[in-house]
């Protein structure tokens, strides 16, 4: 399985990809939505999409909208993994297209428990 | 008739609560405590002592823009900022350090520490990205919150600190 991380912070694309990397994920990564964008522009289509919210250039909830809008791109799963925390902004992710949500910090259970939950837990995870 | 503008509307309006009103330090040492767990692992917990900072620090913060403004400090050594960023990279850490993986590293613990005591403040707020460099001024000390702790010995300060300065006595 694929795994697209994008996040401003090289440190926490490291700390998700090697997460997901354990979990037996194929993982690239990219700095902002644009970035992730490109990715997908590129025919590289990941099951999973980790996004942050605030990164420069183009945010992640941009990033949510602009999967959506693409019908190429409707079986991507996206999940946001922030520090926004707040109700209203969950729901307005949520609503834009976004399947699940993380939020800052977070464990590698945590990650793993929101992708069994998604079904997106590869067959050696499982094991 | 017009009434002649005293002030009194705009001043009751501009009511602001400092940080004091809003949260405790028990709150922001439960967030950062939290983010220490999850980002550096629970086998080096923060102790809760306040401690000298050495001159060479390095601050990390976000500002959180509402009904509060003002921005979420993390100020350390910056030799101390470096050992933190090896704890969060773990194994994928780089030989050799860079200023950019330290900034990146210590600005996102101030990003996931800022996101979490926005969210405990009343909202709809919004958060910048990280910065890192030299703290900002405390602009009004009525309106700051600040919890000291020790990782590995050496100092950490946390502080919560209104970007307004204070309202002109009446």
């Amino acid at each position: 399985m694929r795994a697209l991380v994008i996040d401003d912070s090289r440190a926490m694309r490291r700390i998700v990809s090697s997460i997901l990397n354990g979990l037996g994920y194929e993982v690239r990564d990219a700095g902002h939505g644009r970035e992730g964008l490109d990715v997908l522009d590129e025919g590289w289509i990941p099951d999973l999409v980790c996004v942050d919210w605030n990164m420069p250039v183009m945010d992640g909830l941009q990033f949510v909208s602009a999967v959506r809008s693409n019908p190429a791109w409707r079986r991507v799963t996206i999940m946001m993994v922030t520090s926004e925390s707040e109700h209203t902004q969950i729901v307005k992710a949520l609503a834009a297209g976004a399947h699940e949500y993380v939020i800052k910090p977070f464990t590698a259970d945590a990650i793993r428990d929101k992708l069994a939950l998604l079904g997106l837990l590869p067959e050696e995870a499982v094991l | 008739m017009t009434t002649p503008d005293t002030g009194e509307r705009r001043r009751s309006s501009d009511a602001r609560p400092p940080i004091t009103d809003l949260m405790d330090p028990a709150t922001v040492q439960v967030i950062v405590d939290d983010a220490w767990t999850a980002l550096v692992g629970e086998d080096e917990p923060l102790i809760p002592l306040p401690g000298q900072l050495p001159a060479d620090v390095l601050s990390a913060w976000v500002d959180v823009v509402g009904p509060w403004t003002g921005s979420v400090v993390l100020t350390t050594g910056a030799q101390t900022a470096a050992e933190l960023t090896r704890a969060l990279l773990g194994e994928t850490a780089p030989e050799l350090l860079e200023y950019e993986d330290v900034a990146d590293a210590f600005g996102e613990i101030a990003n996931v520490v800022g996101g979490n005591v926005k969210a405990a403040l009343p909202g709809p707020s919004g958060l910048s990205l990280p910065e890192v460099g030299d703290a900002p001024a405390v602009r009004n000390p009525e309106d700051l919150l600040r919890v000291d702790v020790l990782w590995r010995g050496q100092p950490l300060s946390i502080s919560v600190q209104g970007a307004l300065p204070p309202l002109p006595v009446q």
